[in-house]
């Protein structure tokens, strides 16, 4: 068996911390269910909003509504909720899913698709978490372009269970 | 509730894999959480297509689309994608014989030429359906979960009768697991 790439995890800059007093709390959203307690700002696609088009920022996001496109926010968290609906390729630092997304999902850091996502497309993430219930089509490319880390295989030992297995041939079932 | 099960087979199937290969594995399956996580801990593409939402996959009169067609239509990759483990599991029980040779045409073109995969079948063919979802928790480790809907179409074949639609593949070995289940390791025909 190949050896477990231990290396594998690079250290991603965390995002920028900012405070509330950055911006103003009339303009932002509510804090994301799924984001730990920190002062870190987070903007939401409400329910009824529908963009197409290209979204970009920097802050987390929370997808409710509906997004065509693409969704880039590299340093940052994406959460496409349950009522979210994507058809659209998203980039971020994290990108939970708790909806529904047609398109390929990049994460920097690490992608989750929740007992309620439903994804159809290719993701590239060094980290990826699924839910037992949740659905997903496509390929997951776990080594997005990193530095060669060794892999190889783990040394057999001497009591392997595959020397001990019966060898079976039934042909005719 | 969940069953663990150790398999003797699994070892084998990694040990093509050469040093500093990132390997690409097919899962042909609802892929579980563990399986996940276990192949998070390596450098590899995974490619999850789960042909059981897509079942039945049998012709029936009036269809306007053959198997082959249907398959087809299912199963693509980019054109330079390489399997080097295919992960059928229990897939084949329920794919007729039109099913499994679409299959195989599909997947003949994709398969790296040290590709292994690891699927289960049924040691007697009249052995009651049993219908799990499988996921890899260790390296000789696998999980079984029954599913909450029965699947359709459940036809489990003979192993030789398998080796003659699997035509690309052979049987490495096999090994006889409780309640008549076989689990067999196959490696692509040079």
């Amino acid at each position: 068996m190949f050896e477990r790439n231990k290396n594998k995890q690079t250290a991603v800059p965390a995002a920028p911390q900012r405070s509330q007093q950055d911006t103003p709390p009339a303009s932002k959203a509510s804090q994301a269910s799924h984001s730990p307690a920190t002062n870190r700002s987070t903007a939401m696609i409400g329910p009824s909003i529908e963009i197409k088009g290209t979204v970009t920022g920097d802050e987390d996001l929370v997808i409710q509504g509906k997004v065509e496109g693409s969704v880039e926010l590299g340093a940052h968290e994406v959460t496409v909720g349950e009522s979210g609906k994507v058809n659209a390729d998203i980039t971020a630092r994290t990108v939970r899913i708790d909806g529904e997304v047609a398109g390929d999902i990049r994460g920097n850091e690490k992608v989750v698709i929740s007992k309620s996502g439903n994804v159809r497309g290719n993701i590239v993430a060094p980290r990826m978490t699924l839910e037992d219930g949740a659905i997903f089509k496509g390929s997951i490319d776990m080594d997005p372009g990193e530095a060669p880390a060794k892999v190889s295989l783990a040394p057999k030992t001497s009591g392997s269970p595959s020397d001990a297995a019966p060898e079976l041939d039934l042909k005719s079932g | 509730m969940n069953e663990r099960q150790s398999s003797q087979l699994l070892p084998d199937l990694f040990e093509s894999v050469a040093e500093d290969q990132c390997i690409t594995v097919l899962h042909l399956g609802p892929v579980l959480p563990e399986t996940m996580e276990y192949f998070s801990s390596f450098r590899c593409k995974l490619h999850v297509n789960d042909l059981f939402a897509e079942l039945p996959l049998s012709f029936k009169p009036g269809d306007e689309l053959t198997v082959q067609e249907r398959m087809s239509s299912l199963v693509s990759f980019p054109e330079d994608t390489r399997f080097d483990v295919c992960l059928f599991w229990d897939l084949l029980n329920y794919l007729d014989q039109d099913g499994v040779v679409a299959l195989m045409q599909c997947l003949r073109p994709h398969l790296a030429t040290t590709a292994m995969a690891h699927a289960f079948t049924v040691h007697n063919i009249r052995s009651p359906q049993r219908d799990c979802r499988f996921g890899i928790v260790s390296d000789s480790e696998i999980v079984l979960r029954p599913r909450h809907h029965k699947v359709p179409e459940y036809a489990p074949h003979s192993q030789g009768k398998l080796k003659e639609w699997l035509d690309g593949f052979d049987v490495k070995r096999s090994v006889l697991l409780a309640q008549s289940r076989l689990e067999i390791l196959l490696e692509l025909r040079v």
